[in-house]
């Protein structure tokens, strides 16, 4: 006897992301084509907004620093991630090591952004008044961005040993015991064995880790606000800057529409490039 | 090789605790170190808590775990139902999945007009109501649902149990410590929220902690005691919840990425 599932239990889910998730996705489009202050009355202004984008520098300068910050983030943590999932695995401090490291992910960012302030700040912070080391994220351009980074390095890391950590235990043991079998040193288990069989998730990561470097921008207005000189300006938070702070949210529409057509892009070229080179690698 | 990678590990772990200690520590900070303008002044002092009693904190506490609270009771509650309903059979886990790649982050603009017309601007709801559906904690419960011998459910819809009955009495017991894991997962997600309710209220009294403290920042740059001791206090929850629940937070990570 086959029973239908019941429809009207998804029925609050539904309505709710149709109304806040995917409504919004369509309105987008309509604001776009609005000059509004986000309190006036909006006027319809056509396709002005996406004309303004092509000349904007500001808006290619932080899809520039957007580039430098994806290119400094992803590569170490994909590699952090993998290093240290498989360092700690099967080691009786394996668990409280991913506690540890997760627990960033978890804690009021407000309060991780104080404690960052407090420790790493350039003119009284503790670090540089304990050692000499100093970053001047105040001034130098190259060490806000590095400041964001590590910040995001610091948040986001655990996640990453997480999911890679999982695809680990899913190996079967009997794989590296016939390859131990059959001759092979643990170097090469690793390299021929272990890492073709990660490759799926590391694509995974580095997808949604692309996602996250394109449209998060909350560490930037936390510790930055986009200074010094405009150095980390990341696009999600230029986005966020024109629509609430200079009040143009028409503007502000456009732009998010955007970065949404941005971000499916790079994705889509990333899964194929990425999907195949894995495909003729395991072939 | 695998000792370069323990050494790896040792310093980023390190690296990792560093600001945690010092968030633990930095609220206990004593007058001298700010008078003396030096953070390397040990010492330990409550007076940081009480200096915060004036500014608003406890109230922007109450709006946080309300706002917070109601939006975990939601996403369990219509989550479950909506993860039956798919393990079921119902056609709906690709609609979810798009929402998942679809953060509030980035909807912020059209979302604030939104609200205004619906008149939720400025108001508790516009802090909840837009929340009570979270496609993670969805995507969370169906992975374990998919564990469940679902004969058992098969067994009961054939002894004429109701849908409500089979969600209610038998997979919330049996899924309780998935549900606490995912709740606590989206209690912190919500928690953790700085722009998006900075943007969608402008009351005072409708500030969250992430806004309260980042208007302490701003406003206070140098009071690093009072900076501490806030941002102590606006953490500590989380970080209970966290040692209490932390292997069931992992597992249900680990177990739905396998």
């Amino acid at each position: 006897m086959r029973i239908k599932p019941s429809w009207w239990l998804a029925t609050p889910v539904l309505l709710i992301l149709a109304a806040f998730t995917f409504f919004p996705l369509f309105s987008v489009l309509r604001y776009a084509s609005w000059d509004w202050s986000g309190l006036s009355e909006p006027t319809v202004i056509g396709l002005r907004n996406f004309q303004r984008m092509l000349s904007d520098r500001e808006l290619w300068r932080s899809l520039r620093t957007t580039f430098f910050f994806a290119l400094l983030i992803l590569p170490s943590f994909l590699w952090l991630s993998r290093t240290i999932a498989i360092a700690i695995e099967g080691l009786r401090s394996e668990r409280f090591v991913k506690a540890l490291l997760f627990l960033p992910g978890l804690i009021t960012v407000g309060g991780s952004a104080v404690a960052w302030y407090l420790l790493y700040n350039p003119d009284y912070g503790l670090i540089p008044e304990l050692t000499t080391l100093s970053l001047p994220w105040g001034s130098e351009p190259w060490a806000g961005l590095l400041y964001i980074v590590l910040f995001t390095l610091w948040q986001s890391t655990g996640y990453g040993v997480l999911v890679v950590s999982a695809a680990l235990k899913g190996i079967p043991g009997e794989i590296k015991e016939a390859a131990r079998v059959d001759g092979a040193t643990e170097t090469q288990i690793r390299r021929f064995v272990i890492n073709p069989l990660l490759r799926p998730t590391l694509l995974f990561l580095t997808v949604i880790g692309t996602v996250l470097a394109i449209q998060s921008y909350t560490a930037v207005f936390l510790l930055t606000r986009g200074a010094p000189f405009g150095s980390t300006r990341v696009v999600g938070y230029y986005l966020y800057e024109t629509a609430f702070e200079r009040f143009q949210v028409g503007y502000g529409a456009a732009l998010t529409i955007f970065i949404m057509l941005l971000t499916l892009a790079v994705a889509v070229i990333q899964a194929r490039f990425l999907g195949s080179h894995q495909l003729r690698h395991s072939s | 090789m695998m000792l370069f990678n323990r050494l790896v590990t040792l310093v980023f772990c390190l690296f990792v605790a560093l600001p945690i200690l010092w968030l633990l520590y930095a609220a206990f900070l004593p007058a001298e170190a700010i008078l003396s303008a030096s953070l390397a002044t040990w010492g330990f002092s409550l007076a940081n808590f009480a200096a915060l009693k004036d500014t608003g904190i406890w109230r922007a506490l109450l709006v946080s775990l309300l706002a917070s609270g109601l939006t975990v009771l939601g996403q369990l509650v219509f989550g479950l139902m909506a993860a039956y309903a798919i393990r079921a059979g119902l056609r709906v886990l690709g609609i979810v999945l798009l929402a998942l790649a679809l953060p509030s982050e980035l909807l912020m603009v059209p979302l604030y007009r939104e609200l205004q017309v619906l008149g939720l601007y400025d108001t508790l709801a516009a802090l909840f109501v837009p929340f009570l559906a979270s496609p993670l904690i969805i995507f969370l419960l169906l992975q374990s649902l998919r564990r469940l011998p679902w004969e058992m459910v098969e067994a009961a819809r054939l002894d004429g149990a109701r849908e409500v009955t089979i969600v209610w009495r038998i997979l919330a017991p049996l899924l309780r410590p998935e549900l606490v894991a995912a709740g606590i997962l989206g209690f912190a997600a919500h928690w953790n929220l700085v722009l998006y309710p900075k943007i969608m209220t402008d009351d005072q009294k409708l500030y969250t902690v992430q806004v309260f403290l980042t208007e302490l920042l701003r406003s206070r740059p140098l009071d690093w005691g009072i900076l501490g001791a806030a941002a102590l206090i606006t953490t500590l929850p989380l970080l209970v919840l966290y040692v209490i629940f932390e292997k069931r937070i992992i597992t249900i990570f680990e177990t739905s990425f396998k």
